[in-house]
């Protein structure tokens, strides 16, 4: 298997999904190191519940009227602390550093809210507020902006959602369950004939490299023959870390797959896995390696699309 | 055929419009109508049924889902355009439109600084005081201006008291639920008081109207109802202080904080004390011609004369004013007007007796139970407006004294305390993001309890004294 991808960086785009100042500190953390070491562009978004639409006039009304008290919605208010938050995490952004929040200063456009940042040229930070599901307003906003990841908290409804994270969200995911910012973690590098295996690894390497995590990487087979796809993707991923001089360990396993990963990952790696390549009936009905892996595991997973 | 991620997403989405018109569709082709039943009432009640589920998932925008009660019942419900547009506008949908607008007309004044300066004059700085005094003020002013207009002004209040405190939100949690709660539960409780309390009041009376069944006037709700809303009200203040207890018992740095932010209003302007008169004579107006006029009507003419002295421009109202909701009151009365003319009212209400008349057998208590819990229950889930329009023409048909039953079932459509969507002041409250569902629940039932209670006493004792 010869290894053709090539991670651009300047040109990635990653996008951070927050909830409040309560809860989304750590992953707004850790979406802003993996944009730091991807040298990636970050959206930050909240996603708030939407009011009901009976009600809308009313609740219209009161925001407008909340203005002129100078009381700002509440995911105004959260993306407030997430520009503070991003400015401790970035000090080498002057550009984001000289930035003033004013809640006055914003745009609706194309079903969003975007805050205007005024000199965001050069700070590369997007602050972006919407409001209905999830899922959906997670969809519309990585369609719109065309993001490369999106990066989420774990969620106590995590089954549930684990099937439609992954199967709908149009970019790379990584959802950061149990989430602790000063642990040291291990990567779990799941390689296969997959598609995205390629990609995987050098996401993987990256993240290595610059975070200096010690590395696992794992295939897995039903059978016991290892099969050319999987020797050869392993033999890539070890010819690639080599190149850029990562210690790495490696295993073969015999088992199933899902409950191998689980299992090896136990509660101190983070998970690298590619998506799936099974097509969208089979993962609606069967689930996928990904959506299973995400319902079982509680570290962290990033899946590479 | 390739099927994308996107197809599938798009099926996951709207998989409740596919099964609530699957569903139609058999129901329509395949099933029988019941018998006892004619066959424009078992279509109509096919509509009710997958609107319902329309409402309750809400797969499209609730816009969509009123053109789609017009378009079904022109197709399946055996009504020609004519007549169902001939239903779709009347005083109910008119008073609705009316009532949104005049909230935004007073909204926009400024006028909530100087009730925030008048609250605090009345009630000092005692936490208790204040949340007695939000609960008293909400209910009297919501009961003839309606819950929405109230919640709009008083809760900048409220949030600026809480900002205020010098204590973390974390730290603060009872008093900021006992404080917006008491502007919820209060501007409920009082909704009921008058015809120009909420929508649903007036729609109970233009079916009143529209079938028959008697009318009152803006006085006789008055003498009805509003000793309910006066015992209510200190047990609501009760209740919200047992529930959410505030860590403060005195909030003196945030009265004094508040009472200089409100103090920069300055002087009462002219376009103040004109919108003050404004709406006293529109108040008035109500009280004294609505049985001529209409409530709806008298309402446009207050913003007509708004919009005329400059006090509220087109270009507020039209942003302002959630048109689709006003659609889809249109569409929801345009509905129920057919399920009565159809016999399909009929039939429900006899089906709801039927089922609980081996569990009570006094016929009287039967209806006013099944009244109250039809639209109790249907509240929660929909929006008291919505509740009264669709639940309407069935209580309307259990027999026994319409005004009384209608009457029940307008103030039970009113105890939507459990969840945020049934009352707009609980969805406002909630749209702050202080308040989370579990604080509906946990103060709701007993709001329940202390009104079906309210409600009983003064059904048994007030009104047989009355009526």
């Amino acid at each position: 298997m010869k290894y053709t991808y090539k991670i651009k960086p300047e040109s990635l785009k990653f996008l951070t999904a927050i909830s409040s100042s309560e809860y989304s500190g750590p992953t707004l953390g850790m979406g802003s190191l993996i944009a730091s070491v991807f040298d990636a562009s970050l959206g930050v978004v909240y996603v708030g519940e939407k009011a009901n639409e009976f009600h809308g006039s009313s609740v219209n009304l009161t925001r407008k009227n909340l203005d002129n008290w100078n009381i700002i919605h509440p995911g105004l208010e959260t993306l407030k602390w997430a520009l503070k938050e991003l400015k401790a995490y970035f000090p080498e952004n002057v550009a984001l550093g000289g930035i003033q929040f004013n809640a006055d200063h914003v745009y609706k456009e194309n079903g969003r809210v975007r805050v205007l940042l005024p000199e965001e040229k050069g700070c590369r930070v997007e602050l972006i507020l919407r409001e209905g599901e999830l899922v959906d307003q997670l969809r519309k906003e990585i369609q719109l902006e065309g993001y490369d990841l999106a990066i989420i908290g774990g969620s106590q409804n995590k089954r549930h959602l684990a099937h439609s994270i992954i199967q709908y969200l149009p970019s790379s995911i990584l959802v950061l369950q149990k989430f602790k910012p000063r642990k040291k973690y291990k990567l779990l590098l799941l390689v296969d004939d997959s598609d995205a295996t390629e990609k995987s690894v050098a996401w993987g390497a990256l993240i290595a490299e610059k975070l200096g995590w010690p590395v696992h990487i794992l295939t897995v087979s039903k059978t016991k023959r290892f099969g050319k796809g999987y020797q050869g993707a392993a033999d890539m991923a070890k010819t690639y870390f080599d190149s850029m001089n990562i210690e790495i360990e490696q295993s073969f396993i015999t088992g199933d797959p899902v409950s191998t990963f689980v299992d090896f990952a136990g509660d101190n790696h983070m998970i690298i896995m590619g998506a799936s390549t099974l097509n969208p009936i089979k993962q609606l009905l069967f689930g996928s390696k990904p959506i299973k892996t995400l319902a079982r595991t509680d570290v962290p997973i990033l899946i590479v699309r | 055929m390739h099927i994308s991620a996107d197809m599938i997403f798009w099926v996951q989405q709207k998989r409740w419009l596919l099964i609530a018109f699957a569903l139609g569709a058999v129901l329509y082709h395949f099933v029988p109508g019941p018998s006892g039943l004619s066959a424009e009432g078992y279509h109509i009640l096919i509509i009710i049924l997958m609107t319902l589920i329309l409402i309750l998932k809400e797969p499209v925008p609730l816009p969509a889902i009123a053109l789609q009660l017009i378009f079904w019942q022109v197709i399946i419900g055996g009504s020609t355009p004519n007549e169902v547009g001939s239903y779709f506008m009347n005083d109910a949908v008119f008073f609705i439109m009316g009532s949104l607008m005049l909230a935004v007309a007073i909204v926009s004044q400024g006028l909530d600084k100087r009730m925030a300066l008048g609250i605090i004059r009345i009630t000092g700085n005692k936490t208790w005081r204040i949340v007695a005094g939000f609960t008293v003020i909400s209910a009297i002013l919501s009961s003839f201006v309606g819950p929405h207009m109230v919640t709009a002004m008083l809760l900048p209040v409220a949030l600026t008291l809480i900002r205020f405190t010098p204590k973390s939100a974390k730290s603060t949690s009872g008093l900021t639920a006992a404080l917006l709660f008491s502007i919820a539960y209060g501007a409920t409780i009082g909704s009921i008081g008058t015809p120009s309390g909420g929508g649903r009041n007036v729609i109970m009376m233009n079916y009143w109207a529209e079938f028959g069944s008697g009318s009152l006037s803006y006085l006789q709700w008055m003498k009805m109802v509003y000793p309910m809303v006066l015992i209510e009200i200190p047990i609501t203040i009760f209740i919200i202080l047992k529930t959410f207890p505030p860590e403060m018992q005195v909030l003196d740095t945030a009265v004094r904080r508040l009472s200089v932010e409100v103090a920069h209003a300055g002087k009462t302007s002219v376009r103040e004390i004109m919108t003050v008169i404004l709406f006293a004579l529109i108040l008035l107006s109500w009280m004294t011609f609505s049985e001529d006029y209409g409530l709806g009507s008298i309402a446009l003419i207050g913003i007509f004369i708004y919009m005329a002295l400059g006090l509220v421009s087109w270009k507020d109202l039209n942003s302002s004013v959630n048109w689709g909701v006003i659609l889809l009151f249109g569409a929801t009365i345009s509905i129920g007007v057919q399920m009565k003319n159809t016999g399909g009212a009929a039939w429900l209400a006899d089906l709801s007796v039927g089922f609980l008349q081996g569990v009570i057998p006094n016929i009287d208590t039967l209806r006013a139970v099944v009244s109250v819990a039809l639209s109790g229950v249907m509240s929660n889930l929909l929006s008291s407006s919505a509740t009264v329009a669709v639940v309407g023409p069935v209580v309307l048909n259990l027999g026994g004294d319409p005004i009384l039953l209608g009457l029940a079932s307008v103030i039970a459509s009113a105890f939507g305390y459990f969840t945020a969507v049934a009352a707009p002041a609980c969805t406002i409250i909630y749209s702050s993001g202080l308040v989370k569902a579990p604080d509906f629940l946990r103060a709701g039932w007993k709001m329940a309890i202390m009104s079906v209670v309210a409600l009983m006493l003064v059904a048994f004792l007030w009104w047989p004294v009355l009526h």
